[in-house]
């Protein structure tokens, strides 16, 4: 029988709560500040991020009013406990407990980065897209906090290929735009600018560890690389040559994702890519990406919903879902703690 | 089209008579400072001192301190006491901001939520005569939009804003390139202790400054760092600071600290502002290490208000045994004051001086 989840994740900034009856998703709300960063010109004035802990219970009963649902008709709870900030993760994972205990429920412990590997097959209400699973996948997953290369072997089975030493890439795109001087998200930022010039690849900036033989990445080099470019400009210099400026720094970061992907989908044998994360709503990246893989005669899949890319609940909870048919209840005790910097290896069956 | 003047020797008298008129119908003027170019309205004019809050993009509840023409005066806008006083009368004229409980005769819009107000008494003659015949506090903030770095010529500084921008100003005084001085230090009277807010030329009494030609010895100056520190370790938390910009090395800096207790995997925590790591083992020392001790990696790139430290908990790391490394660590504002008293604290500034060179500057206080 498919089980009500309902699903937490505080694991950075976004309080997150959506209620899912296997891939569908009934009902996601967030306690967004994006509307309030684009008000205030990316300063928010007096409005604590991550405070989770005093948004947490109107996000619940939010989630549950959308959704047409008393608590009491929720299986079970679903609850991210990594990777992340560990006081924001402490947030949901109490209020987890607290749900369990009240209506005598089992928590189900998700990995934040599972959710990404879902997204894309994450339903509306109505059951769209109807997406089938079939494995193994590629999976790369690219926000403002993560790059990694995922060999998806079946469902809540994976191997990491390769992940960042230093910088994620969606944190490079954003530190670039402000070393230009533009504001917060800075990856729209770029990529307005790069399309501007037909994202051509003025600078060749370096593109560190793309020889390597491992599906490694390292984006901290191609910033400091930004950085002297910046230094030898004059200002006239720089305002001239910003949109070939943010296209070149833009193309260096895909191009090194692009070429790791098409290293993995020829080592692997596998031909079916996925992408998750907030990087993956750039168009530009889309195309290269589908681009590549026709090359290797395969397909991409990328988040089915926009807000999918982004941290959410829904994902989660979808996530749970397949552990709950799998048989794979986490505990209705006490143990689950956050885990900051939990890989997917660890969640792995 | 905003008027520009360039000031010369010849020049003094007829430009300063030009800004009062300036000030006076609350314009908003550009004008050069002993420390970087400064933008100048009348502090006691709520539309002036609106319209520089707008032009700098300022959210409300940040202060914004006044040039005053002397000490004298200063006591008009602050109130003073004896000990305040002579430190006053010690470091000014001079480039520091001091901030001190208002007196509330400014615009309410230009003190800090706490109601107080830095006052300047700078060493530079053209703002001593300006504020002295206009008989009012002007203030006294940095020419630059908020989060970018201060100019030092008004070209550099037209180029970096809009049109929209360009609109607001009613006069610019044009003193070309002015030298590289720091901004201001601030520092904040208003406690028994005398706290630096934000550090200028004027910096710590002890300090090693180290040169570093690569990643790699940046990493190695860090591990070096952690190891002069380690006869301290346990004691007290450990709590070092790093400030430098984008690129600078912060996090290869804090590798090597990390090396240190032979922890790797040190990724960049900018996105969830804080990573902890469990210190299994510390390189040649004698201090028993116990499985709660914690390497706490701490990047304040992306915290844009003192109150989201509100939720972040970082006191509640501070506790002996666990060392804490934070990247942005000028960006602690009243936090920093809560880690000198808990903690032992190392400020460590690297100075970008070239593609293949950082000035790394550790001050122990």
């Amino acid at each position: 029988m498919i089980k009500t989840i309902l699903a937490i994740d505080t694991s950075c900034d976004e309080t997150s709560v959506a209620v899912v009856e296997g891939r569908r998703v009934l009902s996601h709300v967030e306690y967004s500040q994006i509307a309030m960063h684009v008000k205030w010109g990316g300063v928010v004035p007096s409005i604590a991020r991550r405070a989770h802990e005093e948004r947490i219970d109107w996000v619940v009963e939010k989630a549950l009013t959308k959704a047409k649902l008393d608590l009491q008709r929720i299986d079970c709870i679903a609850v991210t406990y990594g990777p992340g900030l560990a006081i924001a993760l402490e947030v949901g994972i109490k209020k987890a407990k607290e749900i369990s205990q009240s209506i005598k429920k089992p928590i189900i412990a998700v990995n934040h980065m599972e959710g990404h590997l879902y997204s894309p097959f994450v339903q509306n209400s109505k059951g769209n897209p109807k997406t089938d699973f079939k494995f193994p996948y590629i999976g790369l997953l690219v926000s403002g906090g993560h790059t990694e290369l995922v060999l998806f072997k079946d469902h809540l089975t994976y191997e990491i290929l390769g992940e960042t030493r230093d910088d994620a890439a969606g944190e490079a795109l954003d530190k670039a735009a402000r070393m230009m001087g533009f504001g917060y998200p800075g990856g729209p930022i770029l990529e307005r600018l790069a399309s501007q010039v037909n994202n051509q690849d003025i600078y060749h900036f370096p593109r560190p560890m793309i020889g390597s033989m491992d599906f490694e990445f390292s984006f901290s080099g191609l910033k400091t690389a930004l950085l002297y470019k910046l230094k030898e400009m004059t200002e006239a210099e720089k305002n001239k040559e910003l949109k070939n400026l943010a296209s070149s720094f833009q193309e260096a970061v895909f191009q090194t994702l692009m070429k790791k992907t098409k290293k993995a989908m020829i080592h692997t044998g596998i031909n079916r890519v996925l992408l998750g994360g907030g990087v993956a709503v750039n168009n530009r990246l889309k195309t290269t990406m589908r681009a590549m893989v026709a090359t290797q005669g395969g397909s991409v899949f990328f988040p089915s919903y926009k807000y999918l890319n982004f941290d959410n609940a829904a994902m989660i909870g979808v996530v749970a879902s397949i552990r709950a048919e799998h048989g794979f209840f986490a505990t209705v005790d006490d143990t689950i703690d956050r885990e900051p910097r939990l890989s997917l290896l660890q969640s792995s069956i | 089209m905003t008027r520009t003047i360039t000031l010369s020797t010849q020049s003094i008298k007829q430009v300063i008579n030009e800004v009062l008129q300036v000030l006076s119908f609350g314009g908003l003027v550009i004008f050069p400072s002993d420390t970087v170019y400064g933008l100048l309205v009348d502090a006691t004019n709520e539309s002036a001192v609106k319209k520089l809050i707008e032009f700098k993009n300022r959210p409300p509840g940040k202060a914004i301190s006044v040039f005053v023409a002397d000490l004298n005066s200063c006591k008009k806008y602050v109130s003073i006491n004896q000990k305040q006083s002579a430190i006053l009368s010690k470091l000014l004229p001079g480039p520091f901001t001091m901030v001190l409980p208002s007196k509330h005769t400014v615009q309410k819009l230009l003190e800090s939520e706490k109601g107080t107000l830095g006052v300047r008494v700078p060493y530079y003659q053209l703002i001593l005569q300006l504020a002295s015949s206009f008989g009012k506090p002007i203030t006294a903030t940095s020419a630059n939009l908020g989060g970018s770095s201060p100019h030092y010529s008004i070209d550099s500084f037209m180029h970096q804003i809009s049109q929209a921008k360009k609109d607001l100003i009613d006069l610019i005084v044009d003193a070309g390139h002015l030298p590289r001085n720091k901004p201001s230090t601030v520092l904040d009277l208003t406690e028994s202790t005398v706290k630096t807010l934000r550090s200028g030329d004027i910096t710590f009494e002890k300090s090693n400054v180290h040169q570093s030609h690569s990643a790699q010895e940046t990493q190695n100056i860090g591990r070096e760092l952690m190891q002069s520190l380690s006869k301290k370790y346990g004691q007290k938390p450990l709590v070092i600071v790093l400030k430098g910009d984008l690129g600078a090395g912060k996090t290869e800096m804090t590798r090597g600290i990390a090396d240190y207790f032979e922890i790797e995997k040190i990724i960049s925590p900018t996105f969830v502002v804080y990573y902890e790591y469990v210190i299994q083992k510390i390189q040649n020392s004698k201090f028993k290490i116990q499985n709660s001790n914690i390497f706490i990696h701490v990047d304040l790139y992306n915290i844009q208000e003192e109150t989201e430290f509100d939720h972040l908990g970082l006191s509640d790391y501070l506790k002996p045994g666990n060392v804490m490394v934070v990247e942005w660590g000028e960006k602690l504002g009243k936090m920093y004051t809560e880690f000198q008293e808990k903690a032992d604290v190392v400020f460590v500034e690297i100075e970008y001086e070239g593609e293949t060179r950082r000035k790394i500057i550790v001050n122990y206080l």
